[in-house]
């Protein structure tokens, strides 16, 4: 069938709808990739066998991901008309007993995170509540949903649908308001209304770069041509960021009506998504959707019965890093070298084929079609008059809360790190923050009350690139993290420019040297020197923001850098060359554990006897450190 | 033309043309707009003849991709990502056949296989391990990680093992950050790894090709 009409869409909506929320029990899985490495497959196939065993009346489901990967697996029992329980940290065993409470018609109180007492259906402004007066009472203690600083403090715009429907069922995109952003472009906005709406919205592109959406797309509607194209940039490329994942596995149709809606906007009938090919599920899932929008009539010819036609193919990237960069994403596309080229001409002006193209990020797409339906005016309520609205951050590393998390602008470093992340783990000493990956820098302590927006990173010598941020702790060396970065950039370098080729080269063996110990003074000051030449001379981005992290960590860290080439210490402990283990004689019992855990055989000692560590034979692995019960290794 | 055998004078009308070095800035327009670049150049038939596929259906299945990708623009990617997949790296016969297919040059072909990390030129084992690297894994200690494999292995990243059942890898960021440090091996991913971890995954894909190898065997 396809669809015509908004009658025909609203009946849709009412069958997902009875789809999304059945009569009966439900239960939910979150089953991204991240929740599937945690060992959600194998809560499901346990949930799947004991509801089978025990005849439940059950409906089980798959669904994306909720963004709260620390406490993965997740399990949601949905009781019909009443409410919805999010279950942490689920194992096969406990899966079982679950159902075992479920039959006997009893909650089950282990492993609780939070109740769900009312869905927010965000695109048509509506509050849905399970229950119908009250919240019912339990019997068990749960917090409710909105109480707990990880999701309390979110604002989900780009991620209202993830963890809460089947990302492999249109049925329930549309059942949440789905496809009715589109409608409205198409039937009742003009292609300039449309653009109008979304510039003023102040929505800016959440790729990094942070450039005004509206006003790229009104850049390529005024660009006459017979062809357009609009291109979604899936290659999530920076190392600790999974946003553009969360999004795609959880609710690819965000991305494919937002998508449609800029197509008609600038006037382009055909669209690529290029995601990335280490993300096989995202891939698979995105497939599906296409297929299932094409079944309905919401891509292919004269969507909605007018004039506009959408195709949409995906494109798969093959492990380049710079095609991240828009030029280079589109050389990838044409079936090139994926090398960047000069700018301008723009993408908007000569782009795909050498036609006027649009590109944009997963998290800018899928904010689209919740401008069109609720307005510019509402969405610039959220965020900051600079940078409106709301980003997506992948909050990883050393907090006690990892996952995905979507805030309004202008929220603090700080307010992220410690009431959303939870503070540090294990309760250590917060370091440093790192933004915007291998482009961004590391952002010490003293400034954690910046807001997050495009401009104050920027002034820190961050950036707020594509949302990866990884917390770090006192166990990590800076100088060791830059030249992590620096190694990064070295490897994916193009080559096609010298400053970036070689470059990257020279400060990676001069990050080297100081790891060592082998750097002096003056070399801190030419690690500076080519650092800024590189940004000066380099012909894309990837160049262009390579030595952010060396120059960051240099200017916050610089104590860290001079302890490393004076004293030829690692503070962190973490440089090999200049650490090195030992054991105190009196804190050791003697239990073995070392010794047969060291895999270069390198400790000596009889059964409850002191051991020793040879340090000729020493690889400085850090087994026996970690492996150690009564703190007898230490590191110097 | 004049002189004799031996000592001819020659006035050239039609000069080739050079990149002058000193001017030229890199940019590649030269490059893309050459119309005698994607001519393939004909060798004799004798020259031309392919290195052989390992087995005779080979030949099918790099038809058969080509073939799904034809009419596609652009379609170099999508053809080789596919030959990677169902071979694990690209033959040379594979390239071979694509180059006569898609009349594109061979050394154009190689360019874009050498650029991209997802191809391999030469045979990798039947499983891929793919230890990430990304930055949430480097904080969680996922160096180490590799460390361990690499001593478990005995090979260093970018290697196989021996027996073709193991190839190492680094990748840079495989999204699963939250659950750092992760590692993938052929499709299963495995997250809050940890060097001591390591040696019963790598048994339990040993133990389970034997498996498939007896199974293969009866069934053959």
């Amino acid at each position: 069938m396809k669809l015509r009409t908004l009658e025909q869409l609203e009946d849709l909506k009412k069958k997902g709808l009875a789809l999304t929320y059945p009569d009966k029990l439900k239960i939910m899985v979150g089953m991204a990739t991240c929740g599937i490495s945690a060992g959600a497959d194998k809560v499901f196939e346990a949930l799947q066998a004991k509801i089978t065993e025990l005849g439940v009346d059950a409906v089980l489901e798959k669904t994306g991901c909720i963004g709260f990967c620390q406490r993965e697996p997740l399990v949601d029992v949905v009781y019909p008309k009443k409410v919805r329980l999010s279950y942490q940290a689920m194992t096969p065993e406990k899966a079982a007993a679950l159902v075992e409470a479920l039959k006997k018609g009893e909650v089950y109180p282990e492993n609780l995170l939070c109740r769900i007492d009312q869905e927010d259906f965000l695109v048509e402004g509506q509050v849905r509540p399970y229950a119908n007066p009250h919240p019912p009472d339990l019997g068990v203690e749960a917090p409710r949903y909105e109480d707990l600083p990880f999701f309390g403090k979110q604002v989900k715009i780009a991620l209202r649908n993830c963890g809460f429907i089947h990302p492999e069922r249109i049925e329930e995109y549309i059942a949440r308001g789905g496809y009715q952003a589109l409608h409205r472009a198409l039937t009742g906005l003009t292609p300039e209304e449309v653009i109008s709406e979304v510039k003023s919205s102040g929505l800016r592109g959440r790729g990094g770069a942070g450039f005004p959406t509206g006003l790229k797309w009104e850049f390529a509607r005024k660009n006459d041509s017979d062809e357009k194209y609009v291109i979604c940039n899936a290659d999530e490329g920076d190392p600790g960021a999974f946003m553009d994942r969360g999004i795609l596995e959880g609710d690819p149709h965000a991305v494919i009506e937002g998508m449609a809606i800029g197509a008609y906007a600038i006037g382009a009938q055909e669209g690529y998504i290029y995601c990335r090919a280490e993300y096989p599920l995202a891939i698979h899932r995105l497939k599906i959707a296409i297929k299932q929008a094409e079944d309905l009539g919401l891509l292919g010819d004269k969507i909605f019965g007018s004039n506009f036609s959408f195709k949409l193919m995906i494109r798969e990237g093959a492990g380049a890093f710079v095609c991240g960069e828009e030029t280079s994403l589109i050389a990838s596309i044409e079936g090139k070298v994926g090398e960047p080229r000069p700018r301008p001409p723009f993408p908007a002006q000569s782009g795909l084929w050498g036609k006027p193209t649009v590109i944009n990020n997963v998290k800018t797409w899928s904010h689209i079609a919740p401008i069109i339906m609720r307005g510019a005016e509402w969405y610039s309520g959220f965020g900051t008059d600079k940078a409106p609205g709301t980003t997506v951050f992948a909050l990883v590393g050393k907090v006690n809360n990892t996952g995905l998390v979507e805030i309004p602008l202008g929220m603090t470093l700080r307010e992220m790190i410690f009431d959303i992340g939870g503070g540090i783990a294990g309760g250590r000493q917060f370091k440093a923050v790192q933004t915007g990956g291998p482009s961004g820098g590391c952002i010490p302590e003293e400034f954690l009350d910046t807001p997050v927006d495009y401009e104050s990173l920027g002034a820190l010598g961050s950036i707020m690139g594509s949302g990866g941020m990884i917390v770090m702790d006192e166990r990590d060396c800076m100088v060791n993290v830059a030249k992590y970065f620096i190694d990064f950039t070295k490897d994916e370098s193009c080559g096609k420019c010298t400053p970036c080729r070689e470059g990257t080269l020279r400060l990676g063996e001069m990050l080297e040297a100081v790891t060592e110990g082998k750097a002096s003074e003056e070399d801190l000051d030419k690690l500076v020197k080519m650092s800024e030449l590189i940004k000066k001379t380099s012909l894309c981005g990837l160049g262009q923001t390579a030595p952010n992290p060396v120059l960051s960590t240099i200017r916050y860290f610089r104590d860290e850098y001079l302890a490393h080439v004076r004293d030829h210490k690692c503070p962190a402990k973490v440089c090999k060359p200049l650490i090195s283990f030992h054991i105190i004689e009196d804190l050791c019992t003697g239990c073995q554990l070392c010794r047969l855990k060291c895999p270069a055989e390198a400790v000596e000692g009889a059964k409850k006897e002191p051991h020793r560590i040879i340090q000729e034979k020493c690889i400085k692995c850090g087994t026996c450190y970690e492996g150690c019960k009564f703190d007898a290794v230490v590191v110097d | 033309m004049n002189g004799k055998p031996g000592n001819l004078e020659v006035v050239l009308e039609k000069k080739a043309r050079f990149v002058d070095p000193a001017k030229c800035t890199g940019c590649g327009t030269c490059l893309d707009v050459c119309p005698i670049r994607y001519q393939v150049q004909l060798p004799d038939d004798k020259a031309r003849a392919r290195a052989a596929y390992a087995k005779a259906t080979d030949e099918l299945v790099v038809t058969g991709i080509i073939a799904r990708h034809r009419d596609e623009r652009g379609n170099l990617l999508p053809i080789l990502l596919d030959i990677n997949r169902h071979f694990n790296w690209l033959p040379r016969p594979a390239l071979e056949q694509v180059s006569d297919e898609l009349k594109m040059p061979l050394a154009e072909i190689l360019r874009v296989a050498s650029f991209y990390n997802a191809f391999s030129l030469v045979p990798r084992g039947k499983y891929i391990i793919n230890v990430c690297l990304g930055t949430g894994c480097f904080v969680k200690g996922s160096p180490r990680l590799l460390e361990a494999l690499e001593r478990a292995l005995h090979i260093k990243h970018g290697q196989t093992t021996e027996d073709m059942l193991f190839t190492l890898e680094v990748v840079r960021c495989i999204g699963c950050c939250a659950l750092a440090p992760a590692m993938r091996v052929g499709e299963d991913t495995f997250g809050r790894l940890t060097p001591a971890m390591i040696p019963r995954i790598l048994k339990s894909y040993a133990e389970s090709y034997g498996r498939d190898e007896a199974e293969e065997e009866a069934a053959g």
